[in-house]
Formats: structure tokens, sequence, C-alpha cells
């Protein structure tokens, strides 16, 4: 009972009202970077690092925190309201959220994930503070080829993403790995696809790729049908979940967090992979996986719950081993180390009663989060009352800044126009664009495990098959991609009816 | 039509007030040392990596003491990308005039113009260093549960069966590889490096999770894995013991001749007028040496080792030699 003890002085900590302030702030500040498409959580935490210098090291902590896993909520909105993307992990969002707010469901689809994200975060919170050390061990169980392997699972669920013609969604998804191999080779260090670019060393930046192909693109496209309305605003009767929805969304919430929570547990995953390997999950798993595409509950509650489980899970090795997960945790330790605490077991022990404080403030920021967000569904559901062309204009503003700020360099910004292009062109020719968000993501993980685990076997390939673990990883990878091919070889009167 | 035409509108004025934005307002009146720096006029310090990683946080500690020195504001512009190329060739190709200088870390800096296919623009010539702030060493460690409990032992087993053990790096010609490169000329031990270009976390997460068996690091990295007694550090190498590890041997007491590590200092582009780059190299010595800033560089592991900017650049360019000797070795692609 220890812990419960710790973790209520923890709660007694974070319940002044400095710091509940500073958790209500950061709250505010992640859902505000979140909206905003193409600022990251990455670049948001950072930018932010400097004006919390000077402030305690708790409440600079819980406000850095909660404006982590902010952004992971605000990313939904815009998916969901105006088909653009605010964060990467929010991409595969757009499919069904945009759907559903056609159909004039968004203020559904927005309190679900909110309520999705509550859950998900709430649960790996939970988990952090019971059994945060047998967790965090868990996680290194996973080298290199057992990453390789979860990669091709990953990559597998292509077939799941197809929609009508499996040959479009291979186009997109080998754009995708195209796209992901320019910049220097990670092992080779020789550079690729650069034509000689400096700004290319590095690839192309995967929030202007995905702020271009989804949003920009979207915006190009509304000049053909200029003079059809864009989708009405709905009324406030309708921002409420029906009971159907509740249901339906219950079991995605479920699976969205487990898949979010441990991936999250593993370094080096990020909370795309969460988001994509989720809404693959509905896809294959959910009883209504045919709706999946059409604005089906599913789509958004899965996705959402798994990117905020991703967000707190992956806590729990920068708590247990000092280890950075993600990119946006690499940041929040650098807060930790600027505040001369060291993220470890030994933070427990020197600094027991800020690391509890933290914890704390993970379950209320989750709470405030939702207290935040369900009261303004409807606001932001108003945002498309805004006439379209002020609104087109706006967002057209937010997402050239966004871009320019990944690297603060114009270059991005002309690679965002440049992946405008493409979606335009991608969508015109009706090529499906979440196999190519898919590989974009897995892609880049995908090779660079793929060849540690060879520099680690001196070029044995057996090392996927004889470790435990990857060996039935691939097995799963390869059934996923052949399942498609044993259904068409059996007759038409012995296929049962997943529904019946 | 016209709500076509006025969306097309917004959206190209938008397009291009913004784009125009990137455009650089770079200084035009050369400074002639005495009216350095101009009331008013911000110094920009390029840091050549995201924000907050280790460069940034010592630029950011740095900063505030710089800016009381010179007595005009000094900006931290972060400039990521390349491994540091990006930012080194924002730094060079700026105007000598001191209002620009930048976070010059090596192996990064030393590295990038020696390889060719990396079209770097830049050369040390390119860069007139102002100060060596400090010195990440390198160490070498293995498993808690290692048969190996010497440097020796480890060494000697590398060396009878070359390419046994696995060892990590934190990818292709960095200082890590460099590292083991080195060991590999000085005493013949031979790894099989593994390179994980993510970076420091991913290694360690790697090693701990036992898929790899030799951890090759700086002390910052490794000063909590062995407080946890997570990893046992057989050798350090620089010349003397460091304070954050000193029970840990150096190379030199063990007999070898290998010194490695990683260097941050600060740069200014080349033909920087000489009282300018005075005042700057006075401004950052006492901000280098400021006991506060000192010790919060300590706390992140990092031991605050000061040059002046001539012995900075003799440094670099023994550092250089060095890297030109065993480059063969860390370009040949396993």
């Amino acid at each position: 009972m220890d812990t419960l003890n710790e973790l209520l002085g923890g709660f007694a900590t974070a319940m002044t009202w400095q710091n509940l302030l500073f958790a209500f702030l950061g709250c505010l500040l992640g859902t505000i970077i979140g909206v905003l498409p193409g600022v990251g959580p990455v670049a948001g935490v950072a930018l932010l690092i400097p004006l919390t210098l000077n402030l305690d090291p708790a409440g600079s902590i819980i406000m850095l925190c909660a404006i982590f896993y902010g952004t992971q909520y605000g990313g939904t909105i815009t998916s969901v309201l105006l088909n653009t993307p605010g964060e990467a992990s929010s991409a595969i969002t757009t499919i069904d959220g945009y759907a559903m707010t056609k159909l004039g469901r968004a203020g559904a689809a927005l309190t679900l994930a909110a309520v999705g994200s509550f859950v998900g975060g709430t649960v790996a919170t939970i988990g952090l503070v019971f059994a945060a050390k047998p967790l965090g061990e868990l996680g290194l169980l996973v080298g290199p080829p057992e990453f390789f392997a979860l990669m091709v699972v990953g990559i597998s669920l292509l077939v799941a993403l197809a929609g009508k013609s499996m040959v479009k969604a291979i186009i997109s998804g080998a754009l995708g790995l195209l796209i992901s191999m320019v910049g220097i080779d990670p092992v080779a260090g020789a550079p690729r696809f650069t034509f000689g670019m400096d700004r290319l060393l590095d690839g192309v930046s995967f929030v202007a790729v995905i702020v271009g192909v989804f949003g920009l693109s979207e915006i190009l496209s509304y000049r053909k049908n200029a003079e059809t309305p864009l989708v009405h605003a709905p009324g406030m009767r309708s921002l409420l979940p029906t009971r159907t929805e509740w249901r339906r969304s219950t079991p995605a919430i479920a699976r969205g967090t487990g898949v979010g929570f441990g991936l999250g547990l593993i370094p080096g995953m990020t909370g795309s992979v969460s988001s994509l390997l989720s809404y693959a999950a509905e896809k294959k798993f959910s009883r209504f996986r045919h709706q999946l595409g059409k604005g089906a509950v599913e789509g958004v509650a899965g996705p959402e719950t798994a990117n905020n489980a991703h967000a707190n899970a992956a806590l729990i090795p920068l708590f247990t081993l000092g280890i950075p997960a993600s990119p946006t945790i690499a940041v929040l330790m650098g807060a930790f180390l600027q505040q001369g605490l060291t993220p470890g077991p030994a933070l427990f022990t020197e600094h027991s009663e800020i690391a509890w404080a933290i914890i704390a403030s993970l379950f209320i920021g989750n709470v405030l989060l939702l207290l935040l967000n369900v009261p303004l569904v409807g606001l932001w559901t108003s945002i498309l009352r805004v006439p379209t062309p002020i609104l087109t204009a706006v967002i057209l503003l937010f997402m050239v800044i966004g871009a320019y700020t990944i690297n603060f360099s114009v270059f991005d910004v002309f690679v965002m126009i440049g992946f405008g292009l493409l979606g335009l062109a991608l969508r015109n020719l009706d090529i499906p664009l979440a196999p190519m968000v898919l590989t974009l993501v897995l892609g880049p993980l995908m090779e660079r495990s793929l060849r540690e685990s060879l520099e680690i076997s001196q070029g044995d390939f057996s090392v996927f098959t004889s470790r435990p673990i990857s060996a039935v990883l691939i097995g799963v990878g390869v059934l996923i991609i052949c399942s498609p091919l044993l259904k068409f070889h059996k007759p038409k009167a012995l296929t049962e009816d997943p529904e019946a | 039509m016209s709500r076509t035409k006025i969306t097309a509108a917004i959206a190209a004025a938008a397009l291009i007030a913004l784009t125009g934005c990137g455009a650089n307002a770079s200084a035009n009146n050369p400074a002639s040392g005495d009216d350095f720096p101009k009331k008013g006029k911000s110094i920009d310090l390029i840091v050549a990596f995201g924000s907050g990683g280790a460069v940034d946080t010592a630029a950011r500690l740095v900063q505030p003491i710089l800016e009381k020195e010179l007595g005009t504001n000094v900006e931290v512009i972060n400039k990521p990308g390349a491994g540091g190329q990006i930012g080194y060739t924002a730094l060079t190709g700026a105007k000598p005039d001191g209002y620009t200088i930048g976070a010059t870390g090596s192996p990064s800096v030393v590295v990038s113009p020696l390889d060719p296919t990396r079209g770097a623009k830049y050369t040390r010539a390119s860069f007139e260093p102002l100060g060596r702030q400090v010195i990440d060493p390198a160490v070498i460690a293995v498993q808690p549960d290692s048969p190996y409990k010497t440097l020796k032992d480890l060494l000697d087993a590398a060396k009878a069966n070359p390419k046994s053990m696995t060892a990590s790096t934190t990818g292709l010609q960095t200082g890590e590889h460099f590292a083991l490169a080195q060991i590999q000329e000085t005493t013949g031990s031979v790894f099989a490096p593994v390179h994980f270009s993510e970076g420091a976390s991913q290694a360690t997460t790697a090693f701990l999770g036992k898929h790899v068996d030799v951890l090759v690091a700086n002390v910052s990295d490794v000063t909590d894995l062995t407080k946890q007694g997570k990893a046992r550090v057989l050798g350090i190498m620089t010349a003397e013991r460091s304070p954050s590890l000193p029970d840990v041997p150096t190379f030199k007491e063990a007999g070898y001749d290998v010194e490695a590590g990683t260097v941050r200092g600060y740069s200014a582009p080349a033909g920087l007028p000489d009282a300018i780059a005075k005042k700057l190299e006075a401004a950052l010595q006492k901000a280098i040496e400021d006991p506060t800033v000192k010790e919060k560089m300590s706390a992140l592991g990092l031991q605050t080792s000061y040059l002046s900017g001539t012995d900075y650049e003799k440094f670099w360019a023994g550092q250089e030699a060095d890297f030109k000797k065993v480059l063969p070795l860390v370009q040949k692609k396993d």
C-alpha cells in the first residue's frame, strides 16, 4: 500500500492551485498546438521549455506533460472537422472522422474521441502506477529483430486498408516507401534521392508531407466543387453520441487502449504507429468493419484512444529506465534534466515527491482534458459555420506556419505544397491515401530495425525466426498477407458471413 | 465563381506573405570592433541541433551570461538537420560580422566535410573557433553479468575472436563509431558495430535489453546506468579519470593510447575582424566558466573544459588528423 500512499501524497502536491493551473494551462496549450496543423508535440514542447525554466520543477514538468498529451487530443479536432490532421498521429482519423462530419455527426465523433482519449490515457497511467517496473522490462524484450517483426505485421495490414482495389493500395503504399527512402541511408551513410540538395539529407519532413497530402489536397479539391456548400454545422442536439454510437465505440476503445498501451511501452515506437495499427485492427476485427471509411465511429474512437494510451504508456520507460521512447519524450527528458531531475528509478528515491506529483497530475490532466474538450465540442463544430473562403484561407495560413516551424525553413513549406499537389492527383485517380501514410510511418522504422538486426546477427537472416517473439510475429504477418488469397480459393458457399 | 476567386486570392496572398518572411534579413554594415555589438542589434547563436538536446541546453545556459557581457540580445536559433550540416552551412554562410555565431561540436563538424559524398560546403577553415566548452569522453561498458572484468580482458577477447561481440554506436561516423575505429587501430581489437542511427537512447535500450554485448557511449550517458548497476564501465577514453566515474580506469592506465569523445564549443564564420573576435571570445569565456553554468553542466554529467579560440582551433585540427587516419575504417560498409 506504499504505492497508494505515495500516490495520494502526489495528489496533494498536484492539487495545489498553482499546479492545477499549470496542468490546466498545459492541457489548453496542448489542445491549441494540436489543433494547429503541422505544429506538433515535439515543436510545441520544445518551444515552451525555455519558458518553464524559471518555474519550480514540479510545476514546469506537470505543464509540459500536459502539453504533450494535450496535443494528442487537439490533433483530432481538425482531422474530424476539416479533413486536415493537426498531428501525424491523427492522420488516420481523417478517414472516418471527416466522413462522420459529412453525415452531421461531427459532435459525436469529437465527444467519443475525447472519452476514448480519457480512457486510454487513464488506463496507461494506472499501468504506470502499479506495474511500471515489470512493464518497462517487458518493453526491453523487444530488440531490433522483434521490432522488425512487429513492423512486418504492421505493413501486412496494408491488406486491410486496401478498399476497392489492391493494385491502387499497393501503388499508394509503394509511393510512401519511396518518399521515406529520401535522405541519408541510416546505416551506410550514403545520400539517397537527395539530388545534391543538403536540405534533403534528412529526408522530407513527415509532418509536411502529411499536412500536404491530406490537408492541402483537401483544400485544393474544394475548387472543383466550390458551388456545393461544405458540410453543415450540426445542431446542438446532434452533438452527443447516440446509444448505438456509444455501444459501438466501447469495443473499439478497448482495442485502442490495448494497442496503444502495448506499443507505447516499446522504445522507438511513435504514436502514429499506434493509431494506424489500431485503425487496421478495427478493419480486421470490428463487427462493423464494412462501414469503416464511410463514417464509422470505430474509425475515430479506436485510433484516438490508441494515440493517447500510447502517449501515457510511453512515459513508463522514461520513469523506470530513464529511456526516452519517442522524440517527444526525448524533448520532455531534456526538460527534466534542465530542472536537475534525472528520469529513471533514481527519480523515485531522490525526488519521490516530484515524481509522484507528476504521475498524479497525469490523472488530473486526463480529467481536465475531458472537462475541457467535451463542453468545447460545440465551439469547435461551430468552426464549420465560417464561410468556406475565409475558413480555407485561415487553414492554409496555419498549414504554412506549421510547415515552416518544423525546421524554421521555407523548404518545408514547398515540400508541403508539392505533396499537396501529389495528394490532389491521387485523390483524382481514386488512389487511397491511408496505405501511403502506413508505409511512410512504418517504412523507416522497418528499414532501421531490419538493418540493425542483421548487424547484430552479422548478416544471418535466421535471427528473425530463431527468436520466439519475432518468429510468432512474422508468422502472424504472413498469415494476414495470405488471408485474402485463402478466401479467394474458397468456394463461395463455404465462406461464412462474419456478421451472421 | 466569386467564392472560388476569393479563396484563391486569399490563399495566394497568405502564401506570398509567409514565404517572404523566410528571406534572410541579414546584417549589412560591417562592424569595426569598437562599436560592437551595437545596442539593440541582436546576436544569433545558431545551434545545429534540435531544442532540448545537450548542445541546445548548453547554449541556452550560456546565453543569458553572454547577453550580460555583450550588452545586447543573444538569440538561440535551432537549425537542426543532416547531423548538424544544415546549421553549420548556415553558420559558415553568414556574414563574419560577429552578429552570427554558432555552437560547433565534434565529431559532427569535423567529420561532415571529410566525406565528399555528403557535399558539405564548408571545411575546418570556414570556421573561426571562439572557445571550447566541454568534453564528454567516450567509454566502453559491458553487461553487469559479463565475464569480462577488466578492459584488458575485453580487448584481448575481441582481438582473439574479431567481431565475436557486437558493440553499439549512435550511427555511422559518429563519435562512438570513431572510438571503435581508434580502438581497432591502436589495439587490434575488433568489435562488430551495430549502428543505432536514432541516437544514444536507442543504443542504450538495446544494450539494456541485452541485444548488444558492448555499449560504447559518452560519460554523460552511462553515469546513471552505472549507479543503477545496469552497466559495468571498463574504460574511459581520456587522459584523466572523470569525476563522474572516479572508479573507472582510463585507457592510458591500462596501457592503450586511445582518446575519444564528444567535444562542444562555439565558433564564428571565418574572416571575423580580430577586435570583434576578442570581444566574443572574452564574453564566451566568462559565460563558460561561470560557476552556476558549470554546476548545471555537471548536473547533466558534462565536465566543463574551457579552451581559448586558438587552443580550440589546435585541438580541432588534431582531432581532424586523428579522424582522417581512421576514416577508412569507419567508411567500410559491413
